[in-house]
């Protein structure tokens, strides 16, 4: 007890330091003779300072760093790795570092005490500049291979380091590197201290120098893929290295290497299995993970992985359980029949101690669970509620809520269990948590909707959260109306109006409006009337006068009113923030003269609004853990997102384009395609083309880079041949007027369709670029006067169905698969996908050609051997297309598929499915 | 017997009288800064190729010792790079000490000027100067007086200056440097 108030005490000590006065104090260093004690003191001081955030300004700094330098070659060994320390951290601000070079490296010599050096060869490469590491590279070089691992360690960080800064000198040392990677140098006291008692604790032979070499090596290499196939090879054989960080990192390249080339896929994975029968914990655990992670993993291949962490799942250590059964969770998002076999070892954790570990454990059996198993879970998850934290509970909750989302037929299940925690006892954010996965509920899957407003209408009853009541009633509002009994939730919004505080009071006023404005039934209208007619005696002034406004609204009859209170178009909100953060950071007085200009946000419809909730919700519901380049969560981020991400391009490319007088006239731009390219892009031009679609017109815009060197092309035009004949008539071309080397430049081609409107052409062009070459003088740097004209023909451009189709959210495909069945044509094909790799393949790269967007979480195929994908979207006229397409994967025959597409608009069906073959 | 007697007073010379003062050593790149450094602090002179060749980046320091005098002498780096920054080092040091190639005709109007510059400084007001005419060995060297009168020293006012010619190499004339400097220490 003594012990840690004296320890607070010297903690408040500390946090009295004061930038200003430790300056001040730093005079200090200019006294003769140095006394090494007091400096020692206030360079701990200046530590303290920085590392606690505080930032010394560059004169400042720079001012310090001059002082410290009277201190280098003391006696004291202490005070020079101290100097050494601090000296690292103020590299980055003061000025003139590169003063203290060649004292340091005295310092770092072979010879000079074990004790600074290595700290030394580290403050030595960070006051460097590139001009001068050329000058160090003989004393790094016998540094990495020393025999000290505090000093050949530092030398391999240090060089890290240096590596961006002169990438020329430091890979000259691969082979010291490579020689401190395969010596074994068991590390006693790793920090060099030859204390007793330190080094005993950490002798337990760790091979940090190994660590650090390895990661050195990639990279050196990291360049150059074949030497890195090679690195793993040589160490990762049995034995060669034996620090397991080490092998961390080769466990984590191989992964690399199997998932950017398909060839190395087989010797690399090999390697990762031997890898989970290693004797360390730390690499079967990256090793499982890594295979778990790989982008189109068997379910062979992963069954090892999962085999080997169902053992860990019984082992005694609480970490070890965790992180087995992390990855579990992880993996079975994806596989969840895989991770099956683990179920009765995982169901024993759920009663486990570690609530983290209980809580991954309820989360993984939710995934893998049949729909029986679901709900004795959810019977299981409701007695284990009770005796868990809040933050636990948003977890699950959330949890829940994802499944919801994904499963929509086991809604039922998850709404009772959902509306039975809603009246347990709970803060604020647990409920807001179940609220809002009531809310997704109520928006996303339609059937639950009534259910679910009626567990609404109970909760407000009795709630404490103001600001969840004004919300619900917001949403009865809203939904309410739609309902076929919207009598029931009135009294219910009622009863807040008499029962509550004046800001809920308020919110009932509106929300009870929105069932009177625009009513049919003139029952229901007199009622509504009569209670807000009541509420015009409220004490409170919002709430009166919400009460008269919308009383007035109720009596008019035109469709204003109705328009008004049932909005259905919102600004799209990220656009808006963006844009108002634009304007408010905006360093030009020239901006703030013009108000904003609300009208340049581009309205969304309320089911957009709601796609993209939805997309951003089922994405991040699943915690990525993994590095971002691991498979499954990007194909699922770029399938959501799609139609977010043609939203912003196109909207990108229509700011471009309006800067053309002539291409302004034809209106406003209404889709625009991802770029293609047309060329290799290792070729003489490199060209890529985005096709923009108009109400009447279609516009190819070329995007050319001359790759030629000394060569200038002048009046750059294309000559874009359509294949089929009248359906689309050349309007005029805007060439791009000179290309000088790797500038790139535009040119548009614009068409008049001759279908009309609505016509949707499908054609493919033939495309010549034709230009005038002229050759750079190399004594004047200008174009000589006289070139010769060129033709260079690149690849064809298709323009199909598919850019004509901008991708929708719906909130059930039965529903919208129906209604463009009843009132449009159907088309359906079979198609032979050889080149696919396997479903999550082809579903990427179908969602990808076809530009629908996927529902109901279609775009994650669960099965690897069949998959049912469901799209919808609508044309740029708005006529809505939804397609159906059905697959099956064998070996042998590559991806089977029949896509079935019902569009409302005529001929939008064949064109979409002329676009997949 | 008289040695030991010696020894014991330099000793207590040391103890009691010990001081210790700050030199700044700086001069054009390659004129034998190091060089000087090392021979005065007891070492040998080294033509080794590869180790003259390579010039200080930054400044090195090395301690003297000379009776109860304690020279810390800051040997600043030469090249163009590091000349803005001898002014700052030369602050409040008890002597400057600035050595020229006596030899190099080409190099002296540089050194010159690169001197004038420095001694202008309002920091560095009424800090003794020495000026050292290194490499005296060589044939083609110019004199001290010749020195004087090419750098235009009689125009270096409001401190003391003295004007050496010396051999690094030879070790010709290293006394009477040191006798100048501990010299300045004692007042």
């Amino acid at each position: 007890m003594s012990y840690m108030k004296k320890d607070e005490d010297a903690d408040q000590v500390m946090i009295k330091l004061d930038r200003t006065s430790v300056f001040q104090d730093a005079r200090l260093f200019n006294s003769s003779p140095i006394s090494p004690r007091t400096c020692r003191t206030l360079l701990t001081k200046i530590a303290v300072l920085m590392f606690t955030g505080e930032q010394f300004p560059t004169n400042e700094a720079t001012t310090l760093f001059f002082g410290i330098s009277k201190l280098f070659q003391n006696k004291d060994p202490s005070l020079r790795q101290m100097v050494y320390l601090i000296l690292k951290e103020l590299a980055g601000t003061a000025e003139d570092v590169i003063m203290s070079t060649s004292i340091i490296m005295k310092d770092t010599a072979v010879g000079s005490d074990v004790l600074y050096r290595a700290n030394a060869i580290r403050a030595l490469c960070r006051i460097i500049d590139a001009s001068t590491v050329q000058g160090i590279e003989r004393l790094i070089k016998t540094a990495i291979v020393d025999k000290t691992p505090s000093v050949s360690s530092a030398a391999l960080v240090s060089s890290y380091h240096l590596l961006p800064i002169a990438r020329d000198v430091v890979r000259r040392w691969q082979s010291e590197t490579q020689e401190a990677a395969s010596s074994s140098k068991s590390s006693t006291g790793f920090l060099g201290f030859s204390s007793s008692s330190q080094s005993h604790a950490i002798s337990q032979s760790n091979f940090m120098t190994q660590y650090h070499a390895i990661g050195l090596l990639y990279q050196m290499r990291a360049h150059d893929r074949m030497s890195l196939v090679k690195m793993v090879q040589q160490y990762g054989a049995a034995g060669v290295v034996k620090s397991p960080a080490a092998l961390l990192l080769l466990v984590r390249l191989a992964a690399k290497l199997a998932e950017e080339d398909q060839g190395l896929r087989k010797p690399m994975m090999q390697m990762l299995d031997g890898w989970l029968r290693h004797k360390h914990e730390m690499v079967n655990f990256e090793a499982a993970k890594a295979i778990c992670d790989m982008r189109d993993v068997t379910d062979a291949e992963a069954s090892q992985a999962v085999h080997v962490l169902q053992l860990f799942l019984s082992s005694p250590r609480s970490i070890t359980k965790f992180a087995a059964i992390r990855i579990l969770h992880n993996f079975a998002s994806f596989k969840p029949h895989v991770v099956n076999v683990c179920n009765p070892d995982i169901e024993s954790l759920i009663s486990n101690s570690n609530r983290s570990i209980a809580t991954f454990a309820i989360t993984t059996l939710l995934k893998t669970g049949n729909e029986a198993s679901v709900d004795r879970l959810m019977k299981q998850i409701s007695g284990f509620m009770a005796d868990i934290t809040d933050e636990f509970k948003v977890t699950i909750v959330e949890a829940i809520r994802t499944l919801c989302l994904k499963f929509p037929s086991k809604q039922a299940g998850m709404l009772v269990f959902l509306s039975g925690i809603l009246r347990d006892e709970g803060g604020y954010e647990f409920k807001r948590t179940v609220v809002e996965s009531m809310f997704d509920l109520i928006k996303f899957v339609p059937e639950s909707k009534e259910d679910a407003l009626a567990h609404l209408c109970e909760f407000i009853e009795d709630c404490e959260f103001t600001k969840l009541s004004v919300r619900i009633l917001h949403l009865l509002g809203a939904e309410g109306p739609k309902t076929t009994h919207p009598t029931k939730y009135i009294r219910y919004i009622y009863n807040r109006v008499v029962l509550e505080n004046a800001i809920v009071r308020a919110a009932a006023v509106t929300a009870l409006a929105k069932f009177g404005v625009g009513q049919k039934d003139p029952e229901v209208k007199s009622s509504v009337q009569v209670l807000l007619t009541r509420c015009l005696d409220d004490t409170d002034d919002e709430v009166r006068d919400r009460a008269a406004l919308n009383l007035r609204l109720m009596g008019e009859e035109d469709e204003a009113a109705s328009a008004f209170i049932k909005n259905d178009s919102m600004y799209s909100l990220s656009t808006f923030e963006h844009q108002l953060v634009m304007y408010v950071t905006s360093g030009d007085k020239q901006t703030f003269a013009a108000a904003f200009d609300v009208a340049t946000v581009p309205v969304v419809s309320h089911e957009q609004a709601l796609a993209e909730e939805r997309t951003k919700k089922l994405t991040s519901a699943t915690p990525t853990l993994k590095a971002p380049s691991a498979g499954p969560t990007k194909s699922k981020a770029s399938g959501g997102m799609a139609e977010a991400a043609t939203a912003s391009a196109t909207q990108k490319y229509a700011e471009q384009i309006m800067q053309h007088p002539d291409l302004k006239e034809y209106g406003t731009l209404l889709k625009s395609s991802g770029p293609v390219e047309l060329s290799e892009s290792e070729t003489e031009y490199v060209v890529t083309a985005v096709k923009h679609i108009f109400k009447e017109h279609i516009v190819v815009q070329y995007d050319i880079k001359n790759t030629l060197p000394d060569t200038v092309l002048e009046n750059v035009t294309v000559a874009a041949t359509p294949e089929e004949e009248d359906v689309l008539e050349e309007d005029f071309i805007i060439p791009a007027p000179k290309l000088p080397t790797d500038e790139p430049g535009v040119v548009y081609v614009a068409f008049k369709k001759l279908g009309g409107e609505n016509s949707v052409p499908v054609t493919s062009f033939t495309n010549n670029l034709k230009f005038t070459s002229k050759e750079i003088d190399p004594t004047t740097g200008e174009p000589e006067d006289s070139g010769y004209d060129d033709e260079y023909q690149v690849e064809d451009l298709e323009l199909t169905g598919s850019d004509y189709v901008i991708p929708t959210f719906a909130g059930s495909f039965d529903h919208v698969w129906e209604q463009t069945g009843a009132n449009g044509e159907e088309e359906s094909e079979t198609l032979q996908l050889s080149n696919m790799k396997g479903i999550n393949d082809a579903t990427e790269q179908l969602i990808a050609a076809l530009s629908l967007q996927p529902l109901e979480g279609t775009d994650v195929a669960l099965n690897s051997s069949t998959h049912t994908l469901k799209l919808f979207g609508k044309t740029v006229s708005g006529g809505r297309v939804a397609s159906l397409i059905k697959m099956a994967y064998s070996s042998k025959a590559g991806v089977t598929t029949k896509i079935t597409v019902r569009a409302e608009e005529e001929g939008v069906a064949a064109a979409v499915i002329a676009s997949v073959s | 017997m008289a040695a030991i007697f010696r020894t014991i007073y330099d000793w207590l010379l040391r103890v009691f009288w010990a001081t210790e003062m700050d030199v700044t050593m700086i001069g054009l790149q390659n004129a034998g800064k190091s060089s000087l450094l090392r021979v005065l602090a007891g070492g040998e002179f080294t033509v080794d190729l590869l180790d003259s060749s390579i010039p200080t980046i930054g400044f090195n320091t090395k301690r003297v010792q000379k009776g109860h005098v304690t020279l810390k002498c800051w040997d600043l780096g030469g090249q163009p790079r590091f000349r803005p920054m001898w002014e700052r080092y030369c602050r409040g040091v008890n002597a400057i000490v600035y050595i020229v190639d006596a030899a190099d005709r080409a190099a002296l109007p540089v050194a010159t000027e690169e001197l004038h510059d420095l001694m202008k400084k309002p920091t560095l007001d009424s800090i003794p100067l020495l000026v050292l005419g290194n490499k005296s060995d060589l044939p083609d060297k110019l004199s001290v007086d010749e020195l004087i009168e090419a750098m235009d020293l009689k125009s270096v006012t409001h401190r003391e200056v003295s004007c050496y010619g010396i051999s690094a190499k030879e070790e010709t004339n290293l006394d009477a440097v040191l006798h100048w400097l501990i010299h300045r220490a004692s007042r």
